[in-house]
């Protein structure tokens, strides 16, 4: 549970994040099939997928145009990834999860350069996004917060005159292993 | 007024200052600050928005947008294509780095007065400089409590091996280990320049816009006389409020990929077409070992030390633990394989090796945008390849099950006799997955004007009233973590400026 008001999420303190991007219902398709596909299917709240992507678009707003367009069109081809790898007729906003991240783990490990680079920023985003939410810190046994803010009482303590100790040092190991 | 938002500004607005400073890391808050010490009347144009300590907090997905120029989604062209990522707000890329501070070594130091001829960029020179920004941004060893399972793991490693390794000395006052320092510290230790430099600057009477995208230089009778910009909406990322300041000097602080875009506009630099290349950016491949045992990597300082024993040939190791996102963004796996990995997260040892640039880039105007084009050369190829094993024997030597190496046709590795295959296997440049955050060198300064962009003093040399104080100064690489030689050269600089009367 959060306690410091300061290291809350949305913190409203004048820090306004952009609105999203808006895009057509197309791309909007595409957006959550491939954030579906890329994340991982559990855990995952009721909003974990319209979050991720919702925010994929909200950093969008932050790119430059032609970031913006070599992204989308990224995605576009992405899409069609079924098609031109000969391995279907189907779009991947079509196709159940499963089927449409396989073809997306085939693009991940191409030999060819140019095809893997289609992966780079959908992977990027929606995973940095995926594991920056609450459910995924607790699979993966993750609280920063409990831990900053001992930090910052020990600083703050510190600042006053108290020194920290040995007991205050981070160890979890006795000792490293031989 | 001290520091003016988006809110603040009406339409066609011209603000007058003796210096303008654009940018407000390590170059321009130092440069900027130095000045106003010196009693000028200085203005501080920065494209991001001010974020103080008490809103800086562990969420990448709230930090990234806010703090990292196009949410961190920049990218050097090449083979292979390399991620980079560089700081857009109140304090530049020093608000989300990891605070080490090395100088550039002796030998970096005595090639650049070697090749300009004179003793100025020499370490005798420099040392002066050095130590008044090692002072003022409180370089200093990390107290023991501040120290992670991770970096003293490194360390043990380097022992047993036999290999150098050396503490880091970093911009930290009381640092206590919290490893936020890539979404901004949020205890108030360590010493960007948003708590260093610009106090400082602002305390000297300094000014600052912030949220402005200078689009332009002012320039009439061929002397720079000002900057023209826009004002960047936060809701809706528009330019939409002209911004003009008119001045007596400029002082471009944009980092070593903006600052030639800026500059390029003006078609300056044609003369010896200096201007944009030599683009260094000391790449990183990452090398993530899964321990059998929890290590909390994420408790404790970024990076504790590094492992120095390759220096002279131009490689360094070292640890740093970064947030879950991410880690996992950089590890090429989808849905539940990622989750799979991430569960390992705690016993994960995230370190990486960087191999200083032997040959350099190009920085070119783009459509809307940079063009950075880099591509590491079979030299470079061959060092990462052997500092990766290297590493990776490390981990191995550590006791670790598994190890997440770099490469795209191989991405893991669970024994050290499967490191034997790295030089067989990965032949191709193409393979490899480099990462960037110290980008340098594309308007070289330099005694000659055939050979650099800007004099010892900083100045164009074909743009009076102009002066560059930021990483792009760097004649060559430095192979080393860059902020303070870039703040030592910006100290230099602004004790060079010539205001005129
Ligand atoms: C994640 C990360 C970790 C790092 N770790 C370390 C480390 O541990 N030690 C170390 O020595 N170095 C580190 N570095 C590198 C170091 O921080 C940079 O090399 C240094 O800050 C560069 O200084 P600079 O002045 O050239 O640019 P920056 O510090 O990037 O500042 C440039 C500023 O100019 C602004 N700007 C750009 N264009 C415009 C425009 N057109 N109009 C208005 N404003 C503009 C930007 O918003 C930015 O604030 C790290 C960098 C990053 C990103
Ligand atoms: S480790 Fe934590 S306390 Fe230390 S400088 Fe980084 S963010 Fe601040």
């Amino acid at each position: 549970m959060v306690t410091s008001p300061v290291l809350q999420r949305h913190p409203d303190d004048s820090w306004t994040l952009a609105a999203p991007r808006t895009v057509n219902p197309r791309t909007q398709r595409v957006l959550l099939a491939l954030a579906d596909a890329i994340m991982p299917a559990s855990p995952r709240t009721e909003t974990t997928l319209e979050d991720v992507t919702r925010h994929a678009l909200v950093c969008l707003q932050y790119m430059p145009r032609s970031s913006v367009m070599a992204f989308v069109a990224g995605m576009r081809l992405l899409n069609w990834a079924p098609l031109w790898r000969l391995r279907g007729l189907r779009l991947l906003t079509r196709l159940s999860r499963d089927e449409a991240r396989r073809h997306l783990v085939a693009v991940t490990q191409s030999r060819w350069l140019p095809v893997r680079m289609l992966m780079y920023g959908p992977l990027g985003l929606f995973m940095s996004t995926y594991f920056d939410q609450d459910c995924a810190h607790r699979a993966i046994d993750y609280d920063p917060v409990p831990f900053v803010e001992e930090r910052i009482e020990l600083r703050r303590k510190w600042l006053e005159g108290e020194e920290p100790g040995a007991d205050q040092e981070i160890h979890h190991l006795p000792v490293v292993p031989p | 007024m001290s520091i003016l938002a988006h809110r603040d500004y009406h339409a066609h607005q011209t603000f007058d200052a003796e210096v303008v400073v654009v940018g407000t890391g390590a170059g321009g808050a130092v440069a900027g600050a130095e000045l106003a010490e010196a009693g000028r009347d200085v203005l501080f144009v920065e494209e991001g928005g001010y974020h103080p300590t008490s809103s800086l907090n562990p969420y990448l997905t709230e930090s990234i947008p806010r703090l990292y120029r196009d949410a961190g989604a920049t990218m050097i062209m090449g083979r292979p294509p390399i991620p980079y990522a560089e700081g857009r707000c109140v304090g530049g890329s020093t608000l989300v780095n990891g605070g080490m501070t090395w100088r550039a070594p002796e030998r970096v130091l005595k090639e650049w007065q070697d090749l300009t001829g004179q003793p100025d960029l020499g370490s005798k020179a420099l040392a002066p400089f050095f130590d008044r920004v090692e002072e003022r941004i409180h370089a200093k060893p990390q107290h023991p409590v501040s120290v992670g399972e991770d970096s003293r793991l490194l360390e043990e490693g380097a022992r047993r091996l036999g290999w150098r390794y050396e503490h880091n000395r970093r911009a930290q006052d009381r640092c206590v280990g919290s490893n936020q320092c890539l979404t901004g510290c949020p205890t108030g230790a360590k010493q960007s320049t948003l708590l260093s430099y610009m106090p400082r600057a602002l305390s000297f009477g300094a000014r600052c816009l912030t949220q402005v995208r200078v689009h332009e230089l002012w320039i009439e009778r061929g002397r720079c006389v000002g900057v023209i910009g826009k004002a960047v909406n936060p809701r809706t990322r528009r330019c939409d409020i002209d911004v003009r300041v008119r001045s007596k000097v400029v002082v471009i602080s944009c980092g070593a990929v903006q600052t030639p875009y800026l500059l390029l506009r003006h078609r300056l630099g044609r003369r010896n077409s200096q201007l944009g290349k030599n683009f260094l950016c000391h790449p990183n491949a990452k090398v993530v070992a899964i321990y059998p045992f929890d290590l909390h990597a994420w408790q404790g300082v970024s990076q504790g030390g590094q492992i120095r024993e390759f220096l002279e040939e131009g490689v360094v190791m070292a640890e740093n633990a970064v947030p879950p996102g991410t880690a996992a963004a950089q590890i090429p796996v989808l849905g539940e394989e990622a989750l799979e990995m991430m569960r390992h997260y705690n016993r994960m040892a995230m370190t990486g090796v960087l191999v200083e640039d032997s040959h350099a880039g190009t920085v070119t105007r783009g459509f809307d945008a940079p063009l950075a084009r880099y591509s590491i050369n079979a030299y470079d190829h061959e060092r990462f390849l052997r500092g990766v094993r290297l590493l990776a024997t490390l981990h191995f030597e550590m006791g670790a099950k598994q190890v997440v190496l770099p490469f795209s046709n191989m991405h893991i590795a669970n024994s050290v006799d499967d490191l034997r295959q790295i030089e067989q296997t990965q032949r191709s440049r193409s393979t490899i997955e480099l990462f960037t955050v110290h980008l340098m060198g594309t308007c070289r300064m330099g005694s000659d004007r055939r050979s650099s962009v800007v004099n010892l003093r900083g100045e164009l040399w074909d743009l009076p009233g102009c002066y560059v104080a930021d990483a792009s100064l760097f004649p060559t690489a430095v192979g080393v973590n860059p902020q303070v030689t870039i703040m030592a050269l910006a100290t230099m600089v602004a004790q060079r400026v010539e205001v005129p009367n």
